[in-house]
Protein backbone atom coordinates (compact mmCIF):
# COMPACT_ATOMS: atom_id res chain seq x y z
CA UNK A 1 0.00 0.00 0.00
CA UNK A 2 1.30 3.30 -0.50
CA UNK A 3 2.09 5.44 2.60
CA UNK A 4 0.26 8.65 3.70
CA UNK A 5 3.18 11.03 3.38
CA UNK A 6 2.56 14.05 1.85
CA UNK A 7 5.74 13.74 -0.18
CA UNK A 8 8.52 16.26 -0.15
CA UNK A 9 8.03 19.72 -1.31
CA UNK A 10 10.22 20.06 -4.76
CA UNK A 11 10.38 20.84 -8.07
CA UNK A 12 8.36 18.33 -10.29
CA UNK A 13 10.61 17.03 -12.98
CA UNK A 14 13.83 17.94 -11.34
CA UNK A 15 14.63 14.33 -10.67
CA UNK A 16 14.01 13.40 -6.69
CA UNK A 17 10.15 14.74 -6.35
CA UNK A 18 8.72 12.34 -4.61
CA UNK A 19 4.32 13.18 -4.86
CA UNK A 20 2.04 12.95 -2.07
CA UNK A 21 -0.39 9.62 -1.26
CA UNK A 22 -3.29 12.17 -3.18
CA UNK A 23 -1.37 12.99 -5.51
CA UNK A 24 -0.50 9.83 -6.81
CA UNK A 25 -4.47 9.06 -6.33
CA UNK A 26 -5.26 12.05 -8.86
CA UNK A 27 -2.38 11.01 -11.11
CA UNK A 28 -3.66 7.28 -10.89
CA UNK A 29 -7.54 8.60 -11.11
CA UNK A 30 -6.63 10.52 -14.42
CA UNK A 31 -4.53 7.75 -15.96
CA UNK A 32 -7.49 4.80 -15.58
CA UNK A 33 -9.68 7.24 -17.02
CA UNK A 34 -7.63 8.08 -19.97
CA UNK A 35 -7.01 4.11 -20.45
CA UNK A 36 -10.40 3.13 -19.83
CA UNK A 37 -11.47 6.12 -23.07
CA UNK A 38 -13.90 8.00 -20.63
CA UNK A 39 -11.78 10.63 -20.92
CA UNK A 40 -9.17 12.36 -23.59
CA UNK A 41 -5.38 12.30 -22.70
CA UNK A 42 -5.47 15.62 -24.13
CA UNK A 43 -8.19 16.86 -21.10
CA UNK A 44 -6.68 17.82 -18.52
CA UNK A 45 -3.97 19.70 -19.99
CA UNK A 46 -6.50 21.19 -22.32
CA UNK A 47 -7.96 22.17 -18.76
CA UNK A 48 -5.09 23.50 -17.14
CA UNK A 49 -5.00 26.02 -20.69
CA UNK A 50 -8.40 27.30 -19.57
CA UNK A 51 -7.76 27.85 -15.90
CA UNK A 52 -4.41 29.44 -16.82
CA UNK A 53 -6.35 31.64 -19.05
CA UNK A 54 -9.17 32.87 -16.74
CA UNK A 55 -8.56 35.93 -13.58
CA UNK A 56 -9.05 39.39 -12.26
CA UNK A 57 -8.09 40.84 -15.22
CA UNK A 58 -11.07 39.97 -17.32
CA UNK A 59 -13.63 40.85 -14.19
CA UNK A 60 -11.73 44.14 -13.97
CA UNK A 61 -12.59 44.63 -17.98
CA UNK A 62 -16.49 44.17 -17.61
CA UNK A 63 -16.60 46.49 -14.66
CA UNK A 64 -14.45 49.22 -16.25
CA UNK A 65 -16.87 48.52 -19.14
CA UNK A 66 -20.26 49.07 -17.13
CA UNK A 67 -18.66 52.14 -15.76
CA UNK A 68 -17.98 53.47 -18.70
CA UNK A 69 -20.92 52.90 -20.59
CA UNK A 70 -24.18 52.56 -18.99
CA UNK A 71 -26.13 50.84 -21.80
CA UNK A 72 -23.87 47.81 -21.27
CA UNK A 73 -24.11 48.17 -17.40
CA UNK A 74 -27.89 47.50 -18.00
CA UNK A 75 -26.83 44.51 -20.25
CA UNK A 76 -24.53 43.39 -17.51
CA UNK A 77 -26.80 43.82 -14.45
CA UNK A 78 -29.68 41.65 -16.30
CA UNK A 79 -27.49 39.32 -18.13
CA UNK A 80 -24.09 38.40 -16.79
CA UNK A 81 -23.14 35.97 -18.77
CA UNK A 82 -24.55 36.90 -21.99
CA UNK A 83 -22.35 40.63 -21.02
CA UNK A 84 -19.29 38.65 -20.56
CA UNK A 85 -20.16 37.01 -24.38
CA UNK A 86 -20.19 40.76 -25.74
CA UNK A 87 -16.66 40.89 -24.62
CA UNK A 88 -15.92 37.50 -25.58
CA UNK A 89 -15.57 36.14 -22.47
CA UNK A 90 -17.22 33.02 -22.36
CA UNK A 91 -18.59 31.15 -19.37
CA UNK A 92 -18.57 26.92 -17.83
CA UNK A 93 -21.17 24.91 -18.85
CA UNK A 94 -24.67 25.56 -16.94
CA UNK A 95 -23.69 28.63 -14.77
CA UNK A 96 -25.20 31.63 -14.10
CA UNK A 97 -23.29 35.17 -13.60
CA UNK A 98 -24.99 37.59 -11.63
CA UNK A 99 -23.81 41.04 -11.31
CA UNK A 100 -24.29 42.85 -8.45
CA UNK A 101 -24.04 46.28 -7.79
CA UNK A 102 -22.81 48.34 -4.96
CA UNK A 103 -24.65 51.59 -4.78
CA UNK A 104 -24.51 54.61 -1.87
CA UNK A 105 -26.98 52.41 -0.06
CA UNK A 106 -25.92 49.08 -0.34
CA UNK A 107 -22.69 46.74 -0.74
CA UNK A 108 -22.62 43.40 -1.74
CA UNK A 109 -20.37 40.85 -0.29
CA UNK A 110 -19.97 36.72 -1.96
CA UNK A 111 -19.34 33.78 -0.19
CA UNK A 112 -20.19 29.92 -0.76
CA UNK A 113 -21.26 28.90 2.24
CA UNK A 114 -21.84 25.24 1.07
CA UNK A 115 -18.08 24.68 -0.79
CA UNK A 116 -16.17 27.74 -2.65
CA UNK A 117 -18.38 28.55 -6.16
CA UNK A 118 -16.83 31.43 -7.08
CA UNK A 119 -17.64 33.38 -10.08
CA UNK A 120 -14.22 31.92 -11.60
CA UNK A 121 -15.24 31.86 -15.68
CA UNK A 122 -14.64 35.90 -14.93
CA UNK A 123 -12.17 35.78 -11.85
CA UNK A 124 -10.00 32.92 -11.97
CA UNK A 125 -9.26 30.47 -8.91
CA UNK A 126 -10.68 31.67 -5.34
CA UNK A 127 -7.78 32.72 -2.67
CA UNK A 128 -7.64 30.02 0.24
CA UNK A 129 -9.23 32.01 2.61
CA UNK A 130 -12.42 32.25 0.70
CA UNK A 131 -12.38 28.21 0.37
CA UNK A 132 -12.03 28.16 4.47
CA UNK A 133 -14.51 27.70 7.26
CA UNK A 134 -14.20 30.89 8.98
CA UNK A 135 -14.99 33.40 6.17
CA UNK A 136 -17.65 30.68 4.96
CA UNK A 137 -19.12 30.58 8.57
CA UNK A 138 -18.92 34.19 8.92
CA UNK A 139 -20.19 35.94 6.28
CA UNK A 140 -23.44 35.63 6.22
CA UNK A 141 -23.74 35.92 10.02
CA UNK A 142 -21.51 39.10 10.92
CA UNK A 143 -20.76 40.54 7.66
CA UNK A 144 -19.90 43.59 8.79
CA UNK A 145 -17.14 42.25 11.69
CA UNK A 146 -15.29 39.52 9.15
CA UNK A 147 -15.61 43.09 6.43
CA UNK A 148 -13.42 45.48 9.65
CA UNK A 149 -10.96 42.56 9.79
CA UNK A 150 -9.98 42.77 5.78
CA UNK A 151 -9.97 46.65 6.82
CA UNK A 152 -12.92 47.26 5.00
CA UNK A 153 -15.76 49.48 7.16
CA UNK A 154 -18.82 49.42 5.98
CA UNK A 155 -21.35 52.85 7.82
CA UNK A 156 -23.73 51.56 9.45
CA UNK A 157 -26.23 53.50 7.11
CA UNK A 158 -25.56 51.08 4.45
CA UNK A 159 -26.69 47.53 4.03
CA UNK A 160 -25.06 44.69 3.30
CA UNK A 161 -26.49 42.36 0.79
CA UNK A 162 -24.69 38.63 1.30
CA UNK A 163 -25.02 36.12 -1.74
CA UNK A 164 -24.78 32.54 -1.54
CA UNK A 165 -23.11 31.20 -4.49
CA UNK A 166 -23.89 27.75 -5.56
CA UNK A 167 -22.39 25.16 -8.47
CA UNK A 168 -25.42 27.37 -10.88
CA UNK A 169 -25.10 30.31 -9.79
CA UNK A 170 -22.06 32.77 -9.52
CA UNK A 171 -22.23 36.30 -8.38
CA UNK A 172 -19.92 39.01 -9.07
CA UNK A 173 -19.77 42.39 -7.39
CA UNK A 174 -19.64 45.33 -9.37
CA UNK A 175 -17.49 47.59 -7.15
CA UNK A 176 -18.72 51.30 -7.01
CA UNK A 177 -16.51 53.90 -9.60
CA UNK A 178 -13.66 55.25 -7.48
CA UNK A 179 -13.68 59.17 -6.51
CA UNK A 180 -11.04 60.89 -9.05
CA UNK A 181 -11.54 58.78 -11.50
CA UNK A 182 -13.85 61.32 -13.82
CA UNK A 183 -11.28 61.51 -16.77
CA UNK A 184 -9.98 58.43 -16.62
CA UNK A 185 -9.81 56.05 -19.85
CA UNK A 186 -11.75 52.32 -19.75
CA UNK A 187 -8.27 50.81 -19.77
CA UNK A 188 -6.80 52.84 -16.94
CA UNK A 189 -10.02 52.41 -14.47
CA UNK A 190 -9.24 48.58 -15.60
CA UNK A 191 -6.04 48.93 -13.93
CA UNK A 192 -7.87 50.07 -10.33
CA UNK A 193 -9.87 46.82 -10.40
CA UNK A 194 -8.93 44.25 -8.07
CA UNK A 195 -10.10 40.48 -7.43
CA UNK A 196 -10.80 41.53 -3.68
CA UNK A 197 -12.96 44.07 -4.70
CA UNK A 198 -15.02 41.90 -6.90
CA UNK A 199 -15.49 39.38 -4.31
CA UNK A 200 -16.58 42.33 -2.27
CA UNK A 201 -13.91 42.20 0.65
CA UNK A 202 -13.03 45.58 -0.18
CA UNK A 203 -13.96 48.59 -1.50
CA UNK A 204 -12.09 50.69 -4.17
CA UNK A 205 -9.89 53.60 -2.55
CA UNK A 206 -10.50 57.01 -4.19
CA UNK A 207 -7.85 57.94 -6.53
CA UNK A 208 -5.48 60.79 -5.94
CA UNK A 209 -3.40 61.40 -8.71
CA UNK A 210 -4.25 60.35 -12.48
CA UNK A 211 -1.67 57.72 -13.84
CA UNK A 212 -0.90 60.50 -16.86
CA UNK A 213 0.91 62.65 -13.98
CA UNK A 214 3.95 62.65 -12.22
CA UNK A 215 2.88 62.84 -8.63
CA UNK B 1 -34.04 27.22 13.20
CA UNK B 2 -31.79 30.51 13.67
CA UNK B 3 -28.34 31.49 12.69
CA UNK B 4 -27.50 32.31 15.99
CA UNK B 5 -28.85 29.10 17.35
CA UNK B 6 -27.22 26.96 14.98
CA UNK B 7 -25.52 23.92 16.18
CA UNK B 8 -22.76 22.71 13.68
CA UNK B 9 -24.33 18.83 14.86
CA UNK B 10 -27.63 19.81 12.98
CA UNK B 11 -25.92 20.31 9.79
CA UNK B 12 -23.88 18.43 6.88
CA UNK B 13 -20.65 18.82 7.86
CA UNK B 14 -19.55 21.13 5.48
CA UNK B 15 -22.54 23.43 5.41
CA UNK B 16 -20.70 25.99 7.07
CA UNK B 17 -23.17 28.92 7.13
CA UNK B 18 -23.48 31.01 10.85
CA UNK B 19 -21.09 27.81 12.14
CA UNK B 20 -19.15 28.95 14.58
CA UNK B 21 -15.32 28.69 13.84
CA UNK B 22 -11.64 29.47 14.21
CA UNK B 23 -10.48 33.15 13.25
CA UNK B 24 -10.97 34.60 10.19
CA UNK B 25 -6.71 34.73 8.40
CA UNK B 26 -6.78 36.24 5.36
CA UNK B 27 -4.17 32.78 3.47
CA UNK B 28 -3.59 32.28 -0.02
CA UNK B 29 -0.87 29.92 -1.22
CA UNK B 30 -0.07 29.44 -4.96
CA UNK B 31 -1.20 26.21 -6.33
CA UNK B 32 0.96 23.79 -6.35
CA UNK B 33 0.83 21.75 -10.09
CA UNK B 34 -0.91 18.53 -8.32
CA UNK B 35 -3.84 20.71 -7.12
CA UNK B 36 -4.64 22.63 -10.47
CA UNK B 37 -4.49 19.21 -12.27
CA UNK B 38 -6.99 17.86 -9.42
CA UNK B 39 -9.18 21.09 -10.39
CA UNK B 40 -8.63 20.57 -14.02
CA UNK B 41 -9.69 16.71 -13.98
CA UNK B 42 -12.77 18.28 -11.92
CA UNK B 43 -13.54 20.33 -14.32
CA UNK B 44 -12.63 17.35 -17.33
CA UNK B 45 -15.06 15.04 -15.35
CA UNK B 46 -18.12 17.71 -15.40
CA UNK B 47 -17.78 18.33 -18.76
CA UNK B 48 -17.37 14.49 -19.52
CA UNK B 49 -20.23 14.07 -17.83
CA UNK B 50 -19.05 11.37 -15.65
CA UNK B 51 -18.89 13.44 -12.26
CA UNK B 52 -20.87 16.52 -12.14
CA UNK B 53 -20.25 19.96 -9.78
CA UNK B 54 -22.75 19.04 -7.38
CA UNK B 55 -22.07 15.29 -7.16
CA UNK B 56 -19.12 16.40 -6.04
CA UNK B 57 -19.81 18.78 -3.78
CA UNK B 58 -22.05 16.13 -2.27
CA UNK B 59 -19.24 13.16 -2.31
CA UNK B 60 -17.01 15.86 -0.32
CA UNK B 61 -19.89 16.21 2.35
CA UNK B 62 -20.30 12.37 2.36
CA UNK B 63 -16.87 12.21 4.02
CA UNK B 64 -18.13 13.24 6.88
CA UNK B 65 -16.33 15.90 9.33
CA UNK B 66 -13.50 13.78 10.59
CA UNK B 67 -11.84 13.24 7.19
CA UNK B 68 -13.21 16.91 5.83
CA UNK B 69 -11.33 18.31 8.53
CA UNK B 70 -8.06 16.18 7.96
CA UNK B 71 -7.38 16.26 4.26
CA UNK B 72 -6.68 19.52 2.45
CA UNK B 73 -9.18 21.18 -0.05
CA UNK B 74 -8.00 19.14 -3.01
CA UNK B 75 -7.02 16.18 -0.94
CA UNK B 76 -10.68 15.88 -0.16
CA UNK B 77 -11.28 16.25 -3.81
CA UNK B 78 -9.16 13.33 -5.19
CA UNK B 79 -10.87 10.93 -2.50
CA UNK B 80 -14.25 12.13 -3.20
CA UNK B 81 -13.57 11.28 -7.06
CA UNK B 82 -12.49 7.76 -5.81
CA UNK B 83 -15.38 7.09 -3.97
CA UNK B 84 -17.57 8.11 -6.98
CA UNK B 85 -15.85 6.81 -9.67
CA UNK B 86 -16.16 3.15 -7.14
CA UNK B 87 -20.02 3.42 -6.91
CA UNK B 88 -20.42 4.37 -10.63
CA UNK B 89 -18.59 1.15 -11.57
CA UNK B 90 -16.14 3.34 -13.46
CA UNK B 91 -13.34 1.98 -11.96
CA UNK B 92 -12.58 -0.91 -9.10
CA UNK B 93 -10.72 -0.11 -6.18
CA UNK B 94 -8.13 -3.33 -7.11
CA UNK B 95 -7.65 -1.47 -10.30
CA UNK B 96 -6.79 2.09 -8.64
CA UNK B 97 -4.40 0.07 -6.30
CA UNK B 98 -2.81 -1.32 -8.91
CA UNK B 99 -2.56 1.87 -10.74
CA UNK B 100 -1.36 3.64 -7.18
CA UNK B 101 1.25 1.01 -6.94
CA UNK B 102 2.75 1.25 -10.84
CA UNK B 103 2.61 5.17 -10.31
CA UNK B 104 4.82 4.92 -6.92
CA UNK B 105 7.56 2.68 -8.52
CA UNK B 106 7.68 4.70 -11.38
CA UNK B 107 8.59 7.46 -8.72
CA UNK B 108 10.95 5.45 -6.98
CA UNK B 109 12.82 4.58 -9.84
CA UNK B 110 13.57 7.81 -11.20
CA UNK B 111 14.31 9.04 -8.31
CA UNK B 112 17.22 6.59 -7.51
Amino acid sequence: MPNHDHGHVDTEGSGDYTPGYYEILERSLAELLVEKGRIDANDIRREIEVLDSRNPALGARLVARAWCDAEFKKRLLANGRKACEELGITSYEDTELIVLENTESVHNLVVCTLCSCYPRAVIGLPPDWYKLKPYRARAVKEPRTLLKEFGTFIPDDMAIHVSDATAQVRYLVLPQRPIGTEDFTEEELAKLVTRDSMIGVVRLDPVQVHPGEVP
Amino acid sequence: MSAQNRDAADWLPNDLGGVATAPFERVEHPMLPWEKRCHALADVLDFRKIISTEEKRRGVEALGETTINKLSYYERWAVCFANLLFAKGVITPEELALKMAQIEARFNRSGE
